[in-house]
């Protein structure tokens, strides 16, 4: 049967991987083609690659970077940060990305995916949505988390696979960075809206949040990145904790 | 003399990782965009990337010739889509396969679409020889449904068992991408590489 997936998450300003709290205070934690490829040895079963910079003046730095990570890489690597066009994309996949995914360019003009899913397939297309409960409901924040867009993120999630994505990168931003764990909730509710695979991301901070995800919604995959980067555990000891529990590993 | 492989650049997607694959377990690896360059390979690589009429379109002119090259024995290895091409038809799209693997791809059912993630394959075959870990990387909407004997290996998907490797002459075909299941897909690529070889 499929196994559920763990996807250790670079986030990479200026050529560095970073982490910080809550989309801000960002410290540096390692280069990107070292880490993926400790995480592979690990039995991480994707990368994925966030260009938080995503400025143009960076974009062949970081493509060339992509590349560097991808060329020592065995599994599935995402690529995501920046990409505003059909163009962005067939750049990530031509520097070695496997996915891409998309966020504010896609909220910005939806056509972006459908644009993409026929030029490269389904496969290769990830939504990535930040998401942050206001009221009653969820609410699509782009620009690295800064701008509301009054657009809910469950029907936007829905329809993202109606044009065509292959898979859904939900971050929840109320969670992000705090450790506290993945926001059950808001991965339930799309979990149960699409039929797409969902990343859950934001919140991991131990082992047991990871189970918490996989237990109690729908995820396929789970996203984690200081857990990793601090060595407080490795893939391989987060994988026999799941398997101990029931959770169909790699 | 490492073995030569031709790979097939259907204009549409990232050949990357399974060039940088298959040069990494010991072949020398030339990429042809002009299909009709074929007809000179010793051992041909169908990669996985695209969707069926387009991975089609630029093969469509040379489809006879490559059909009997590889019933008559030329070794070859398609993979997801390019083992979907494979057939003689796709529920995807409206264009003929190759017509190698006699039967058709069908849209896979399940309440997740797509398949993505690891999933094990169940296989004899001697490519599988020296896997430790038979997990291996999928990502597919559609899947092969043969109709001869062809199956060598299975997978368990939503409960239903989905043949996810099949052999025919000396071509292969998986489901699955070897070029992205670490060290089990370098296995199988370097099992294929040395079979390729003997059966030149």
């Amino acid at each position: 049967m499929l196994t559920k997936r763990i996807i250790p998450c670079l986030d990479v300003k200026d050529g560095k991987v970073v982490k910080g709290v809550n989309f801000k205070g960002l410290r540096d934690v390692g280069y990107p083609p070292e880490m993926a490829a400790d995480y592979e040895r690990q039995g991480a079963d994707e990368i994925t690659f966030l260009d938080i910079t995503a400025s143009l003046e960076t974009r062949q730095t970081v493509l060339g970077i992509v590349s560097e990570t991808a060329s020592n890489l065995f599994v599935p690597l995402t690529v995501g940060g920046g990409i505003r066009s059909v163009a962005d994309m067939r750049d990530a996949l031509n520097a070695g990305a496997d996915k891409v995914s998309v966020n504010s360019a896609a909220v910005k003009d939806p056509s972006i995916i459908s644009e993409c899913a026929e030029s490269f397939g389904s496969q290769c297309v990830v939504v990535a949505i930040d998401g942050k409960r206001v009221g009653d409901h969820w609410e699509v924040f782009t620009h690295g988390g800064t701008k509301p867009t009054g657009i809910d993120a469950v029907e936007w999630a829905k329809r993202a696979e109606d044009l065509g994505a292959g898979e859904i990168l939900l971050t929840s931003m109320d969670t992000d960075g705090v450790k506290t764990g993945y926001d059950i909730p808001l991965t339930e509710a799309v979990a149960d809206e699409v039929s797409i695979p969902v990343i859950a991301s934001g919140g991991c901070g131990s082992m047991e949040h990871i189970y918490d995800v996989f237990a109690r919604t729908g995820a396929s995959a789970a996203l984690a990145a200081s857990i990793f980067h601090y060595n407080e555990c490795t893939v391989a000891e987060v994988k026999q904790y799941l398997r101990d529990r029931g959770i169909v590993v790699r | 003399m490492p073995l030569r492989i031709t790979l097939t650049d259907y204009g549409v997607g990232n050949l990357y990782s399974i060039r940088r694959s298959l040069e990494n377990c010991g072949a020398k690896v030339d990429v042809i965009r002009d299909m009709s360059g074929l007809k000179d390979a010793e051992c041909i690589v169908f990669p996985g990337v695209g969707a069926f009429d387009k991975t089609m379109e630029k093969l469509l002119p040379h489809r006879d010739e490559v059909r009997d090259m590889l019933l008559s024995g030329t070794p070859a290895l398609g993979i997801c889509i390019g083992m979907q091409i494979l057939y003689e038809g796709s529920a995807e799209g409206s264009s003929p396969g190759l017509g190698v693997f006699k039967g058709k791809v069908v849209p896979l059912e399940g309440e997740v679409i797509p398949h993505m993630g690891w999933n094990q394959v169940v296989s004899g075959d001697p490519l599988m020889s020296g896997v430790a870990d038979n997990n291996f990387y999928f990502a597919h909407s559609f899947r092969g449904s043969p109709e001869e004997d062809i199956t060598i290996g299975t997978t368990e998907y939503e409960g239903t068992t989905i043949p996810t490797f099949f052999r025919k002459a000396n071509t292969y075909g998986t489901q699955f991408h070897p070029e992205k299941s670490s060290d089990s897909g370098m296995t199988v690529l370097r099992n294929f590489i040395r079979f390729a070889e003997s059966v030149l």
